[in-house]
């Protein structure tokens, strides 16, 4: 029964992140059409970026508010500087996809390098609230609780967002129709640039969030792009409601694995998926 | 007073001569219609006015401003709206949520009470409130062109273009659309319309301007039009 309650309340963290993770994938390539390999490395700067603040004596809570703007910044101009020539200069929007996709790769090489010059490859940590409490039999460290909340926290505003905002309102709009979009006086353009960086942030808050409650590494960014891309397909491309329910059964999946043999929990994901395309080839959400 | 003119609006699709420098002018209050066969360049030249596609070379002002080079939500908020020939609805919100968009952001600083006002205004203009909470995929063809002309409209448009909104609609519903349009007109919005129905086209149009192979080759009143020994040619072969 305790083990059953351990695996939930793991379930549901890894969950968390991992929604947290898909939804900004998703938003990326579901307006910007951009399918960002990449994804995973603004998880690790954001993770290196936070164990840095925290050696300057900063609380890790006070690094997940200042690694926002800055991810936001760096998705936000990448998109207006490269990404916008890219555009320009692909023919079609099938061509600006399938280029997008490798500037993206490049990226990625760009980023997990630089990363590992400055950083090195060796794991690295911090200690925050690692204390641990007792819910109800099972022994959970807090951070991991708090971290749970945050994610869920960001999910449902970000969710809110979408809903209930202009900007959100827009953002939808263009996913569903961009051309309408602009001829009902959307500026298509920033929306898509907009869009980037939330992205970007989603992955950023994700990467702080990681690092609360487990070592980080120069080389852990690859990993969270394949779930998050796992996620995607699983909850149907571009749908937001999808990612999120799409990465709290991987994440149910990961920890139910993670306690049985670990190292067959990847196989897990690929079997989910092989099935689910072979019944629901459009994703659980998708249109 | 010309509400919109252009000289030498020209685009080429590779060796393709889509539009080919054509010159117009529409007439603040009048419906202009645009025919020609299919192929004509029709829809491209809608594109080249909204923004859509940027033109090769030519110049259109509308209502005094060049917006030629513009993009397509400046030119919407310069006061232009349109429709598209397949419906390019948003299928994932209700009729409402649809129109709401347009009212949302056709013009810069609108509230969003102000937004839902002019939401039920236009849904009520159109005859749409009945459907106001279903989903786009769950009315009837009729409702989805009438939806298309809602959210142009709720982006409150001086000028309109209207895009074979009458293409797939039984008898009845073509003499609505066409009530509809008139009533646009009497609202003050003036309307350039795409229309393969000939007998909406010569019965509501003020003027017609006729594209063949992408070149302008006849204008004038439906009389003239009708007549006209170029215009027959195209359309029912040499004689």
């Amino acid at each position: 029964m305790i083990t059953v309650l351990n695996i939930i309340i793991t379930g549901l963290i890894m969950g968390g992140i991992y929604a947290l993770i898909s939804m900004g994938l998703s938003l990326q390539y579901g307006v910007a059409k951009i399918l960002n390999v990449s994804h995973g490395e603004f998880i690790m700067i954001a993770a290196m970026l936070t164990w840095v603040f925290v050696g300057l004596g900063i609380h890790p809570l006070l690094a997940l508010v200042l690694c926002c703007p800055f991810t936001f910044c760096v998705g936000f101009l990448l998109h207006i500087t490269i990404f916008r020539w890219l555009n320009i200069n692909s023919g079609t929007a099938a061509a600006y996809e399938s280029n997008a996709m490798l500037l993206c790769f490049g990226l990625y090489f760009i980023f997990s390098n630089i990363a590992m010059q400055i950083w090195g490859s060796n794991p690295v940590g911090f200690q925050f609230m690692e204390k641990s409490v007792n819910l109800g039999g099972a022994i959970i460290a807090v951070n991991k609780i708090i971290v749970l909340i945050i994610a869920l926290a960001v999910s449902i505003l970000f969710y809110l967002f979408l809903s209930h905002s202009r900007l959100g309102k827009s953002i939808r709009a263009a996913s569903q129709d961009p051309v309408a979009a602009g001829m009902l006086g959307m500026n298509i353009k920033k929306i898509m640039a907009i869009c980037f960086g939330i992205g970007a942030v989603l992955a950023g808050i994700a990467g702080t969030l990681i690092s609360m409650y487990s070592q980080v590494n120069t080389g852990m960014g690859m990993g969270y792009t394949m779930i998050a891309l796992i996620v995607v397909v699983l909850g149907g491309m571009g749908s937001i409601p999808g990612s999120m329910i799409g990465g709290m059964i991987l994440g149910f999946v990961g920890s139910i694995f993670g306690y049985i043999e670990p190292s067959l929990s990847m196989v897990a994901y690929y079997l989910i998926i092989l099935v689910l395309l072979l019944v629901k080839p459009k994703g659980l959400m998708g249109r | 007073m010309k509400i919109l003119e252009g000289k030498g609006v020209s685009k080429s699709f590779g060796g393709l001569k889509a539009v080919s420098d054509v010159e117009f002018y529409v007439e603040e209050g009048e419906i202009l219609g645009l025919i020609g066969p299919n192929g004509a360049g029709k829809t491209t030249f809608f594109n080249l006015l909204s923004g859509a596609l940027p033109m090769d070379s030519g110049t259109v002002l509308f209502g005094g401003q060049k917006i030629s080079g513009l993009k397509p939500n400046q030119i919407c908020r310069a006061g232009m709206g349109r429709t598209f020939q397949a419906a390019k609805n948003f299928p994932g919100m209700a009729v409402y949520g649809n129109v709401m968009m347009g009212a949302l952001f056709g013009k810069p600083g609108r509230s969003a009470s102000e937004a839902e006002q002019i939401t039920d205004e236009v849904l009520d203009f159109v005859g749409l409130t009945e459907y106001k909470d279903k989903m786009v995929t769950d009315i009837p063809l009729s409702a989805q062109k009438q939806l298309e002309v809602a959210r142009a409209l709720a982006t409150r448009p001086k000028l309109l273009l209207l895009d074979e909104v009458m293409a797939g609609l039984n008898p009845t519903e073509v003499e609505d659309a066409m009530k509809l349009i008139l009533r646009i007109r009497d609202s003050g919005i003036t309307v350039i319309m795409i229309e393969h129905v000939m007998r909406a086209i010569m019965t509501i149009c003020d003027r017609i301007l006729v594209l063949h192979h992408g070149a302008k080759i006849a204008e004038g009143t439906p009389q003239e039009i009708s007549t006209s020994k170029t215009v027959i040619e195209i359309y029912l072969g040499e004689s």
